[in-house]
């Protein structure tokens, strides 16, 4: 089971982290929004593509056999994996037929979910993130704190000293000198792996293309030189026309980084053909289910499933901002990692995801495709305490305070005399301005939050003693 | 697992796909919003839209990526933009660099290696500056279509370190709209990427890194 809330002290506490979030969010957020004001026709394209996702995912079945039948054509293989298992599965067995000993990665939230690396591993499969911010999280054999931005919890500092300590990176606090150190390295392992594993961002129906959106044209080079490219998708990427991607993109690139574009969109339809010099001569698409079709099933639930991953409801949340991503325990994080996980896990696994949001609306606001979270939120919320109610059918104790509380707030005065006893009750139990009740359920509840003590006048009395005031 | 997915979206009320794309901008100098974005980005913009400039911006190039060779895509590249003909004169390249030509019309007195044939990673790898053709370029974000067809690769725009692309203004696009209506995907090769600007990374605090994997440079020659 994960706990976030056995991990948000230690976050809070820990001012590096503190400090790296504030600085990295803020800019990101700025740029987004930067980026976002240049579009007058943001809502417009906002609704445009939430309604090709509602179309898409209501027809899902019938997209993705459309796909399937493209890349066939077009000399590719499609692999269903129902589940993370049957996908890593896949990965490892073409490795071992090819005896392939070094994989190149581009970044993949998919391989993190379904845990590839660790198999790999296993399997003594070396498996290289070619990312720069996956690879750093990889060196520091730590999880990606956020989906866009991998090492985004950590400073160059940081960054720095691990270069050093791993790589034997001469000493340099300099990002430039990181970056060359990695591309140097990088190379080396381009020119030598013999498969490319990749995630995919759109998948399109009618021609067949996945698309990969990345800026540093790591993706480029491994899906050009290794002789094998496998490409990883969650069934919900699938969208039905080329024509769409001119929405899609403008609204992920922007909502993502705040750039216009990125650096390099690939479009890629199966193989490499006759006549082309390079390219990978395999082709595989796996199409992974892993509990999405269950989401599927549920016509609220559903739009879970139009998440484009573009990180935005991330950079806004009030909660991710001071915790950061790996207090959620989970490979997705924030807003979008709060409804995804608990789904695609189960609740009895995630019960405290569907927590971790003041509900602020923040995160509704800032989704490029209109993904409704905190309701979503509020749904799952509701699933938990109904779980938890069936369990405890009992709960008396819980039932009688709400019930004398609903008599105490039906009459005016009865509400003032509780006020004038509670704040007799409070003077023993008042520090600074704050009740300390050490005991059941109020010592539960102010743990993680603080009770103000009643102010000594009402607002009623306030309101009446200014009034016999001329 | 199909049979789950169908049985899971079966009585999904869906919404029609729609139909009418939002609008996407126009301009009225679609070569300026090009010119402009592509600089956002770090991209380097030369106009040889009069054949006559097309050495001086070669030669320039070539400084700036400090490359004494190029190598070029494929020939067609040279009809597409008229480069023969307006190349022909050996001065234009008197100017330090010239090192060889190779097993390519030696009358140019241009360095060129071409790819067909002797397409070797290890001498990829060792180029410092190479030139391709774009299929599309579009002005709203200042990017350029690259297209991999029989005969060429998807190696040689990536892996040099400095990379060139000559861009014919029919080509240019207004926006994405008409970009992705008019997008060839899949039907002459097996990969198309769109390239804006250089490489880049900000996985270090946010912090903007032109040049990670792919090139550090990009330079697009508009010729008309
Ligand atoms: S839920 Fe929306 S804002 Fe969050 S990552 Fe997905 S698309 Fe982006």
């Amino acid at each position: 089971m994960i706990r976030i809330s056995a991990n948000t002290q230690a976050a809070l506490a820990d001012q590096k982290l503190q400090r790296n979030l504030r600085q990295t969010l803020s800019k990101t957020l700025h740029s987004r929004n930067e980026a976002v004001s240049d579009v007058p026709n943001w809502e417009e394209l906002r609704q445009y593509a939430r309604d090709v996702k509602t179309h898409t995912l209501s027809r899902l079945a019938d997209y993705l056999l459309e796909l399937e039948g493209k890349v066939s054509e077009q000399g590719g293989r499609v692999i269903w994996a129902e589940t993370g298992q049957e996908a890593v599965q896949f990965v490892l067995d073409l490795a071992h037929e090819k005896r392939v000993a070094k994989i190149v990665k581009g970044k993949s939230m998919l391989s993190e979910e379904i845990h590839l690396n660790e198999s790999l591993e296993r399997a003594q499969i070396e498996a290289v993130e070619t990312d720069l911010g996956e690879y750093i999280v990889q060196l520091a054999t730590e999880a990606p704190s956020h989906i866009i931005a991998p090492a985004l919890h950590k400073s160059r500092g940081e960054i720095a000293d691990l270069f050093v300590a791993k790589l034997g990176m001469a000493p340099s606090q300099d990002a430039v000198e990181i970056t060359k150190t990695a591309r140097k390295l990088m190379r080396e392992h381009f020119l030598t792996a013999r498969i490319g594993i990749t995630g995919v961002n759109f998948a399109v129906a009618e021609t067949g293309t996945i698309v990969i959106v990345e800026n540093e044209a790591n993706v480029r080079l491994s899906v050009s030189v290794p002789e094998i490219h496998i490409a990883l998708m969650g069934i919900e990427k699938v969208i039905p026309r080329t024509s769409d991607l001119a929405v899609f993109l403008k609204l992920l690139v922007r909502s993502a980084t705040g750039q216009t574009m990125s650096s390099y969109v690939n479009f890629l339809n199966g193989p490499r053909r006759n006549g082309e010099l390079d390219g990978p001569r395999e082709f595989y698409l796996v199409l992974l289910d892993n509990g999405r079709s269950k989401i599927l099933a549920d016509d609220f639930l559903r739009q879970t499933l139009a998440c484009i991953r573009c990180g935005a409801c991330l950079n806004v949340c009030p909660v991710y901002q001071r915790i950061g991503g790996h207090a959620y325990g989970s490979t997705y994080q924030g807003p979008i990692g709060a409804i995804l996980t608990p789904q695609l896990r189960s609740l009895e696994e995630a019960p405290e995801h569907a927590y971790a949001s003041s509900l602020c609306g923040a995160c509704y606001e800032v989704c490029p495709v209109k993904i409704e979270i905190p309701h979503i939120l509020l749904r799952l919320r509701e699933k938990v305490q109904g779980e938890k109610n069936q369990k405890a059918a009992h709960l008396p104790f819980e039932k009688l305070a709400m019930q004398v509380w609903a008599w105490v707030m039906c009459s005016p005065s009865r509400y003032a005399r509780l006020g004038r006893w509670l704040r007799i009750l409070q003077k023993n139990f008042e520090e600074n301005g704050k009740l300390k009740l050490p005991f059941p359920p109020f010592n539960r509840w102010i743990k993680h939050r603080d009770l103000p003590a009643l102010p000594a006048r009402s607002f009623k009395e306030l309101y009446s003693s200014s009034e016999k005031q001329p | 697992m199909l049979e789950k997915v169908r049985r899971a979206c079966d009585q999904a009320e869906g919404v029609e796909l729609p139909g009418q794309s939002p609008q996407f901008p126009q301009y009225t100098d679609p070569v300026a919003k090009f010119r402009q974005e592509l600089e956002r980005t770090g991209g380097v913009f030369f106009d040889a839209r009069q054949p006559k400039e097309l050495p001086a911006v070669l030669t320039s190039v070539m400084k700036q990526s400090d490359s004494t060779e190029i190598y070029w895509e494929d020939e067609q590249l040279f009809q597409r933009h008229g480069l023969p003909f307006t190349l022909r004169n050996p001065e234009a390249f008197a100017k330090g660099f010239l090192v060889y030509s190779f097993h390519f019309r030696q009358e140019m007195k241009l360095p060129i290696l071409l790819n067909s044939k002797r397409y070797e990673r290890s001498e990829l790898a060792r180029v410092s500056l190479s030139a391709s053709s774009a299929g599309l370029g579009v002005a709203e974000t200042g990017s350029v279509v690259h297209e991999v067809r029989s005969g060429a690769g998807r190696l040689l725009s990536v892996l040099p370190p400095a990379h060139v692309v000559f861009l014919s203004e029919k080509d240019l696009l207004m926006n994405h709209a008409e970009l992705f209506r008019s997008l060839p995907l899949g039907q002459y090769g097996s990969a198309l990427t769109l390239v804006t600007g250089p490489s880049r990374t900000a996985d270090i605090e946010k912090t903007l890194v032109i040049g990670v994997h792919g090139p550090k440079q990009l330079f697009v020659i508009l010729t008309s």
